[in-house]
Formats: structure tokens, sequence, C-alpha cells
């Protein structure tokens, strides 16, 4: 390209040549008039100028065709070919980087493909399969407590901070269906496996859970620990089993406007887990539960909040060995003092039921919750002078509410704040009043006797009835650390104008102040 | 009328059945899109004919060991249709889809048609390709997918191979000092042979590209007769492409019966003759004489001849740390 425009420009500069010649001639005669060579231009007969000029141009000629065949000669040097070869060289070579670059593209896409994925963030550490068939979730609870009584004399409610819990939790999915659950406690004072299921999720109509869990029973032991309101459940919750072992049918129908769940467990004391993780009676507890959010997927806004339902348990408890009741351990307050325990030599003897009507609304920050629960348990005393059998109807009640002062949405299943805690932004997280009443109703039955040894129950020691009132503010700086401060107040009542003893916890109303550290992710 | 509304059932029933539509899945290698598209039409028709249920074929395509592979994870295929037998034995042997004697259940060991290695060169030859050792010479740039993911790819590898060991009397060092060169002239591998036709006709690299003789084919028809040439080498391989149902697929499918017609009818005469417009060899021998001219005579030698077995030739040639492992990593 470079010597055809070389060619070009040489032939145009000649032909330039050609046509300028008598201009310069012109010039040449003009200034040879003043010039060095006049006399040679003047003195040339004018016969003779047009041969002269003829003989010039043919000379011209000759040097053009001289030049022509020079760049026609530059044109077929090597050098010229060699320029040619590199070029198509480079190009091969641009080319190839190019397609080398798209395999690899495609390579990495197709690998990151098949590879499998790691996540770590707010909602915790997953490691999955690039089918996300299998799935690999670490989370963490950690709530450092403390408790401080206030008019107790020093004397039941031990002042301090506790390790309410601490636990790492294994979750996940094995291939694709089954979803799993590990959840040892190494809180309190001893470690214990607190769940440890798994979920065969066929359909969302159709799931099937094994294992040691949460029985459908009480709306706020089903709550998560993360979630609820206090630091610690209410005097209702006291009612209703905590952790089971057994197997269960569950299912959301009517894309969740409606959810059931019932199983076969071994059978829990009221509030209380199965630790040792086998079973202490032939006898086994049928679990339900019925859970209504009609208005869920409607756009009625004020009426998406609202669930409702009931849970319930039937079973016919027979302790199988001496070192088992199958009766609570007692009934506690708050700040987790027993203020109710059934004598010893009592067991559970017959028929326990349960029943709890329950409800919550959620509409913006508003909050409300709150659930009625029956334990009704046939106990018996093995007295040598013949057994007392007593049908006990206990009872209990709470409702609780709460309100986000900053304006998130309340909800059952956690708080995000809208802004996390961050003070060189002048965000301070999400913070929320709450307030709960409950109480437990213990029935008369079991305090009747002739005296102290031959009722169920201790008159003097344990409470016939409690309420508890509390309040509290929880501040949420983000989705995994919640800071809350609440304050209880607990009082008894005693069985027919009995006294209690000095060093017994009902003897007088509990005062606690709770504070709480969360780590939740 | 009950009468009535039993026969209002039966008439549902019958229209329902007669409505019944079935589908399969084809795990395919790359260069058999176009063949299946029109196969699959025609036994659709074949079947609703026969049977009056329609069909739908899936397709699926990529390089032959990848495919194969993918089946393997638990892509859902009811036929494979690969390029080569042992990618299927791998199926069989990994995931046990399928019997280990797949091959032995239709003519020809499973394989309805056949091909071979052949050269694509630039309009006019300008590299003077003719056979094998002009590929191997030293300025000559190559275009061939990576053997370790296709199967034209180790067709094309034993093809050259099987040359050199017959140029050199069975001299296997000099086979492979031969297989060497012609890999390093190889600038780019990609990953299946589809990508390899791009790489060489639309992407302009290399001066030849050793292609299935179809895709060669197709090359010329689909970039233009006037940009390409085949050259047909002096020896190749009789490449031997096998289709296999997936058992236990297409049992959980409930198509087992549908994916047995659908391999059985490549070997039908309407089945030949698309394979063969395709330029895929035929079996039938009738429809080769028909289509005799789409295909160049050359001498073809085969893989057991050559090379013992699919078993012998991927241990020592294409597994980890095998010939073309040695070959390739120390360029």
């Amino acid at each position: 390209m470079k010597t055809t425009k070389l060619k070009q420009l040489i032939i145009a500069a000649a032909v330039g040549t050609q046509v300028a010649l008598p201009v310069f001639a012109a010039d040449s005669a003009v200034t040879g008039t003043n010039g060095t060579a006049p006399a040679e231009i003047a003195a040339a007969p004018a016969a003779n100028d047009n041969s002269a000029q003829q003989a010039e141009i043919t000379a011209l000629k000759q040097q053009v065709e001289a030049l022509v065949q020079k760049v026609n000669a530059l044109e077929q040097k090597p050098a010229s070919a060699d320029q040619t070869a590199t070029i198509s060289d480079l190009d091969q070579k641009v080319r190839i980087l190019q397609r080398q670059r798209e395999i690899d593209q495609d390579a990495a896409v197709a690998k990151s493909a098949t590879a499998p994925k790691l996540s770590l963030g707010q909602n915790g550490f997953s490691f999955s399969s690039a089918d996300t068939n299998f799935v690999l979730q670490l989370h963490a609870v950690l709530q450092l407590d403390s408790r401080t009584f206030f008019h107790d004399d020093n004397a039941k409610g031990v002042d301090g901070f506790l390790l309410r819990r601490a636990r790492p939790i294994i979750s996940g999915t094995v291939a694709r269906n089954f979803e799993y659950n590990l959840t040892p406690d190494f809180g309190g004072s001893q470690v214990q496996i607190f769940d440890a299921y798994t979920i065969y999720h066929g359909a969302p109509e159709f799931q099937v859970e094994a294992g040691k869990f949460k029985p459908p029973v009480g709306l706020e032991a089903l709550q998560a620990d993360v979630n609820t309101s206090f630091n610690e459940r209410s005097l209702a919750t006291d009612l209703v089993p905590n952790r089971d072992l057994g197997l269960a049918l569950k299912g959301e129908l009517f894309n969740g406007a409606a959810s059931y769940t019932v199983g076969i467990f071994n059978g829990a004391s009221d509030y209380n887990s199965t630790v040792t993780n086998t079973f202490s009676q032939n006898s086994k507890a049928v679990d339900a539960r019925l859970f209504f959010q009609p208005w869920k997927n409607s756009d009625l806004n004020a009426l998406r909040g609202l669930g409702f339902g009931v849970g319930g348990s039937y079973e016919n408890d027979q302790p199988a060995t001496n070192a088992t009741t199958g009766l609570t351990p007692g009934y506690t307050t708050d700040g987790q003092q027993r203020f109710y325990t059934y004598n010893k030599n009592v067991d559970a003897s017959g028929v326990h039921w349960r029943l709890s009507p329950q409800a919550y609304y959620y509409y913006g920050p508003f909050g409300l919750l709150g659930e009625y629960v029956i334990s009704d348990q046939h106990v018996s005393n093995y007295l040598p002078s013949g057994s007392k059998n007593v049908d006990v109807h206990n009872t209990a009640w709470e409702i609780s509410g709460s309100w986000l002062l900053t304006g998130e949405d309340a909800s059952y299943s956690g708080i995000t704040p809208r802004k996390n805690f961050d003070p060189r932004l002048n965000q301070w997280g999400a913070w929320q009043l709450v307030a709960r009443y409950a109480n437990l109703n213990v029935d008369d039955d079991v305090f009747k006797g002739s005296n102290v040894n031959t009722s169920l129950a201790n008159p003097t020691t344990s409470a016939d009835g409690a309420q508890a009132f509390a309040f509290g503010l929880n501040w949420y700086l983000n989705k995994n650390i919640r800071a809350n401060v609440s304050f209880s107040h607990t009082t008894f009542s005693s069985y027919g104008g009995s006294s209690f003893t000095s060093s017994s916890v009902p003897a007088q109303a509990e005062n606690t102040l709770f504070t709480r550290i969360q780590l939740a992710f | 009328m009950k009468t009535f509304f039993n026969l209002g059932l039966l008439a549902a029933f019958a229209v329902s059945a007669s409505a019944a539509e079935v589908k399969l899945l084809n795990v395919s290698y790359d260069p058999t899109r176009e063949l299946y598209t029109e196969y699959n039409a025609a036994f659709a028709k074949y079947w609703q004919a026969k049977t009056g249920d329609s069909v739908n074929v899936s397709q699926s395509h990529g390089g032959s060991g990848k495919q194969a592979q993918s089946v393997i994870q638990g892509l859902d295929a009811d036929v494979v249709t690969l390029a080569l037998a042992y990618d299927i034995d791998a199926i069989a042997s990994q995931s046990h889809l399928l019997p280990a004697n797949w091959q032995t259940r239709l003519p020809n060991n499973s394989t309805p048609y056949t091909s071979t290695i052949v050269f694509l060169v630039r309009k006019g030859n300008p590299k003077g390709i003719k056979d094998w050792n002009d590929v191997v010479k030293k300025g000559v740039s190559v275009v061939v997918p990576n053997p370790k993911t296709s199967g034209g790819a180790r067709w094309a590898y034993l093809a050259a191979y099987a040359y050199a060991l017959e140029k050199n009397n069975h001299d296997d060092a000099a086979a492979r000092s031969f297989i060497t060169k012609l890999y390093k002239n190889v600038p780019v591998l990609d990953s299946g042979a589809r990508g390899a036709t791009v790489t060489f006709a639309k992407n302009g690299i290399g001066d030849v590209l050793l292609a299935w003789e179809n895709e060669a084919h197709l090359a010329l028809k689909e970039f233009g007769a006037d940009k390409f040439e085949i050259v047909t080498p002096s020896l190749s391989i009789l490449a031997e492409p096998p289709v296999a149902v997936v058992d236990k697929n297409a049992k959980r499918h409930g198509t087992l019966a549908v994916s047995q017609a659908y391999l059985k009818y490549l070997y039908s005469d309407e089945g030949q003759e698309i394979a063969a417009k395709n330029f895929y060899r035929p079996r039938n021998e009738a429809v080769a004489a028909k289509y005799a001219g789409n295909f160049t005579q050359l001498k073809l030698v085969t893989l057991d001849s050559e090379f013992g077995s699919w078993a012998n030739a991927q241990k020592t040639h294409f597994a980890d740390q095998g010939v073309f492992d040695q070959i390739y990593q120390s360029q």
C-alpha cells in the first residue's frame, strides 16, 4: 500500500514538473535578463527553442520511467514480502490470542457452573455444591445475659452473668430435598443436643420431620430463641413441651395461608426437654397444631400479619422407671427460679393433654402475641396408706406487645433494622419497646391433703399461682447483634391462705433486671 | 344413563390416550446438530403414524467426553449418540444407567453410521496440504479440538498416529515423534468439534482443520465453497459413533420403548438416507451406493486393528499422564 502511494507520488511529481517547466523557463528567461546566464538563452536562436524543449521533455520522461522502474523494483523486493508475512503472522497471533481468551472464558464459565459455592454473610457461612443439592451451613447463637434480683435479701435469686445459650448450628441439605440441623448447646451448666433432625421436603404441603425438635404446641415456645421479645419466655410456656424426640408430618397449604403439623413423640413434660436423647416410658404423645394466616398473601395490609391457631398434645403418661416421674421438674419465673414443684413420690399416672389457642398480630412496627394454655395431667402420690390420684388442671396465659420506635416492621420471625448501627453515619439501628403480662394458675387440688406430706405439692414452698409483668427495650444494632434490657416483676399467690416459708422462692415478689448481648448469624 | 356415562369416560380416555406426547432427550456430540434436527422430525412423523403418539426430541450437544460426564452426573438422557464407544462405556461403568453389553443390542456394534477424519483447508490450499506429513511441517498451523474432551479430536489424533505407524513400519517412537510435531503446530485447543470449526472458519485461525468428514462438508455449506476446500488424506480412521438407550433414565421416564424405536429407526432406509445426506457414511449398502458421490474413497484403518480397543487407546493416549498429556504439556 505504501509503495503504491509512493509510486503515485513520483508520477504526480514528474507530471507536475513537465507542466511547470514552461513556467520555470519563463522565469528563467526573466531571471536571465538580470541573472547570471542570460546570454545563453538570449543567444539561442528562436528556431532551436522547440527542439531543445522536446529534448528536455524526452529526458524527463526517461527519468520518470526510470523512477517507475525503481518503484516497481522496490515493490518486488523480498523485504516487502517479509513485511507482509510479518503482518500476517501478527494477525494470526492476535486471532489465536482472542480465540484462546474466548475458550478460556467458556472454560471458566463451565468450571464455575460445576464448582462448589462458598458464601459468608449475615445469614452465616454456607458451602454448597454447584447444583445446590448439597448445602452445609454454619450458624451460631451466643447469648450473654445478666440477672440482677432486687429485694431478695440475697437469699434466692443469684445476681451475675451467665452464658444463656452458646450454640454452634450445623444445618443444610443433602440430596436436594433433605434438610438437616444439628444444634448442641454449650450454654448453661451442661452440654446437650437441643436440635437434631432431618426434614424431607417432598412438597410445601408435605414434609416429614424426624429427630429431636420443638413439638408443635406453644406459640411462644415455637418462636426462635433469638427472636423472642424478652430474655426468657413467659409463664404460659411453662405448660408446653420444649423439645422432644419423634416423627412429624407437616406442611403449608394455600401458599402458607394455613399450616399443619402432627406428630408422634416420646412425650415431654411441661417445658422440659428430653435431655438424655432416649425415652423413659412406653406410652407416646401425639402433638398437633393448626395455624392460619388467611390474609398472608392478600393486599389487606392491616390483616396480612394476623395469624391464629391451636396447638395441643395428648399422651398417657406411664413412667417406666422409678428414676423418672413423667412430671415437670417445676414451673419457673422469668428469673428462672422454681416457684412450683411436685412433692417427691408423685408421678404422672395417666392422661396428659394440653390445649393452646394462640394468635399473633403484626402490623407495621406494632406486634402482639398471645396464647392460652391448659395442661391437664393425671397425677398420683403413692402413699403407704393408699394412693392419691388427682387430675391436675393447670392453666396459663400471656399477652405481649411490642413497638419498634424506629419504624421497622415487627415480625414473629425477627427484626431487620432499616439502618445498621454506625455512629459515624449517625445510624443507630432499630429500637423496640416490649411489654408482657403473664399468669399461671396451679390446680388447687394438688395442695389438698391432710398435711404437706399427703398433698401433691407443698403449699408452703410452691405457689398456687404467679403473675408476671415485664417491660423492656431491645436494641437491634444489625441483623446479627442485639442488646436487651428488661425488668420483670412477678408476684405469687398461695393456696388457701397458706404462708410460704421465708426461704422459698414465692415468699416474696421477684424483681429482676435482665440484660443480654446476643450474637446470631 | 350409567352406560352413557361410561361411554363418555371411555371416549375421554381414548382422546387423552391419542393425545399422548412423549418427550425424549438425545445427548449427542458436537457436530450432529443438523443430522438429528432432520432425523428427529422424520422419526416423529414415523412414530405418530405408527402409534398415534407425538414425540418431541430435545437435543444436547457438546464434546463427546464432556457429554458423557454430564450424563454420569445426572443429565437425564433417554438416549446417547456419542462420538465413540469409550464414552458410553464410561456411562455404563460409572453410573450403571445401562448394561455393559450395550453395544451388542443394535447392529454394527450399535453404530448406525460411520465417518472419518479429513482436512479442511483454505481455498487454493495455500500451504499445499495433501496428506498427514504436510500437516506436521513447520509453519503449518493446525486447528483441532482437545482430545481430552472431544471425541472427534480423539479420532483425529488416532488417525494421525495410525498414519505415522504405517509410514514408519509401526515404529511407536516414530509415531510419537510425528504426533508431537503435529500438536506443536496446534495453536489453540477447543473443547469440541464445532468450536474448532468456528476457530478455523469464522475466526480465520490456522491453515488446516482436522475435521469430521460431515463437519468439513457442513463448513463448506455454511461458510461457502469459495472459501474452503476438503482434502482427503491417503489414510484415515474409520470412526464409528455409537448410539445407546440409557435404560434406567428411559424406564424412569416411561420412554423405554420409544427410545429403543428411536435408535432402531436410524437403521431404516429413511434414517440411513438422512445420515448420508448429512455426510455420515451409511451402513446400508444400497444407500451408501446411492450417495457414493458424497464420500471420497480412502484407506480407512480401524481402531481395533491399530490400537486394540478403546480401553487401550484411552489408557495409552488420553488418560491423565498418557501420551497426549506428555507431548502437549511439554510444549
